[in-house]
């Protein structure tokens, strides 16, 4: 048995991972993009600082995904015997909670700015030497930065079911996030324009409310992947289907009389232990060999498998 | 969201008059008087026992005028005035301020005109905020400095 084994990705998969990567790239640099044309345009207004707060937040899981790329596929070495997935799972974590806490600053914002009474001044400006009013000009500024966010967020909320990349599903809700809050933006500075001060603060509050829940749910599910619980499927709470159908698989072995499986999600790969008990104990270690072979080739998903021969599993009370 | 661009072009088209006041500044200084404020700081603004004079109280007058209306000038300290302006009780404060001027969270500043000088406007009304700038922006090259003295 080869211990220290290194992960690779099915070659369709690592496609696709590199694909994330491109995109990831191109996130960071739009979002610093955004960071820059917001701080040259919108130089004073408080509006336009949330916004400009919003986009570097956006910067943090493209960040985490990118870092997490560079280590999960290492192979373990003595000082991380069980290998460089969690990485991954780490990113995942960083990114909610960059995500909540985005959500928590566009609500603390928003309800400082209603409760205070706020009137946003919003003047004229010259651009290329014409008077406009300053309102259109963020207007076509915040509809500028929400069209990139719109079509990376959706293209990479399909790429993070596919490979089950809970990072990279954490960064589609924060460019969901970026959007809404533009958009939130537009309505209230177009609100302004007719005269409702309170409207900039009072769809931001919205907006903010939204984010906060998807934060808290991503940051949940962050939190229950680092304490092993059983895997989920990618942007849900649902159970992961994998580990009843490799158990039920194991439990068509005519040689398995009763087989008990556990397994935990590191970053994309599922990692466990699978107890059986034979019927018999003609050629049994090669037997288990082969069934811990078969198990790695049952779905890409299945990576560090041990699997155990016992003389029968006594089940706890708590187990379903 | 299919709806959202359809629903920001409506917006846009049905905008074409805007902004708006909140208070409806703009509406009130054309139907009665505008309330001026203002504190002294030669050659901008000259506040004696006489009415009030100096470049900027020259040109609140010729805005006042081309918005068909009069001036009620009121004296009083940059502090007592900027507390005023954000009660409500004014339209403008003129004293020669200038851009970096410490109390924008209180008061809204206009477009800098003649190096970085500055009117203080009453936050969101800006109808009125962008009548007054599109004033001073199109103040004549060099009229500022004929009006201050200054070479």
């Amino acid at each position: 048995m080869r211990v220290r084994d290194r992960f690779e990705l099915p070659p369709d998969k690592a496609a696709l991972h590199r694909r994330a990567v491109r995109l990831e790239w191109w996130t960071i640099a739009f979002f610093a993009a955004a960071v820059a044309l917001l701080a040259v345009t919108l130089g004073q207004s408080q509006a336009m600082k949330a916004a400009w707060i919003e986009d570097m937040l956006g910067l943090v899981p493209p960040a985490a995904f990118l870092i997490a790329a560079r280590y999960r596929d290492r192979p373990p070495d003595a000082r991380f015997p069980y290998g460089y997935h969690r990485s991954v799972s780490v990113a995942f974590l960083a990114g909610s909670v960059a995500l909540l806490g985005l959500g928590g600053y566009v609500v603390h914002d928003s309800l400082t700015r209603l409760l205070a009474g706020e009137r946003a001044p919003i003047g004229l400006v010259e651009v290329l030497g014409v008077q406009v009013w300053l309102g259109w000009v963020m207007i076509a500024v915040l509809l500028v930065t929400m069209a990139p966010a719109i079509l990376l967020g959706r293209i990479k909320l399909k790429i993070a079911r596919q490979l089950h990349d809970k990072v990279l599903y954490a960064d589609a809700e924060m460019n969901r996030a970026d959007w809404l809050t533009a958009g939130a933006a537009v309505l209230g500075v177009l609100g302004i324009g007719f005269g409702l001060w309170w409207a900039d603060a009072a769809a931001a509050l919205v907006i903010g409310g939204d984010i906060v829940r998807d934060g808290v749910k991503t940051t949940r599910s962050a939190v229950a992947n680092l304490m092993d619980s059983r895997p989920q499927v990618v942007g849900g709470r649902e159970p992961h289907p994998l580990p009843g159908r490799l158990l039920a698989a194991v439990l068509d072995h005519d040689w398995v009389a009763d087989a008990w499986l556990r397994v935990r999600e590191e970053g994309h790969v599922f990692v466990g232990e699978l107890l059986v008990v034979p019927t018999g104990e003609d050629g049994l270690l090669e037997r288990l060999e082969d069934l811990g072979r078969w198990a790695r080739d049952f779905d890409w998903r299945v990576h560090d498998l041990v699997v155990v021969p016992v003389t029968r599993i006594e089940r706890g009370p708590a187990e379903g | 969201m299919r709806w959202l661009p359809l629903l920001v072009l409506v917006l846009v088209v049905s905008g074409c008059g805007l902004p708006r006041d909140v208070d409806g500044s703009l509406e009130r200084v054309r139907g009665g008087a505008l309330r001026a404020g203002v504190t002294d700081n030669p050659p901008w603004t000259e506040v004696g026992d006489g009415e009030p004079a100096g470049a900027e109280v020259e040109l609140v007058e010729r805005f006042a005028a081309g918005l068909g209306t009069r001036v009620e000038w009121r004296r009083g300290s940059e502090s007592a005035l900027v507390t005023a302006l954000g009660n409500g009780e004014l339209d403008l404060v003129v004293g020669g301020f200038e851009e970096q001027s410490p109390w924008i969270e209180q008061a809204s500043l206009t477009h800098p005109y003649a190096d970085g000088h500055v009117w203080a406007l009453p936050l969101g009304e800006n109808a009125w905020q962008v009548e007054v700038e599109r004033f001073l922006l199109a103040l004549p090259e060099g009229e500022v400095d004929r009006l201050t003295g200054r070479p």
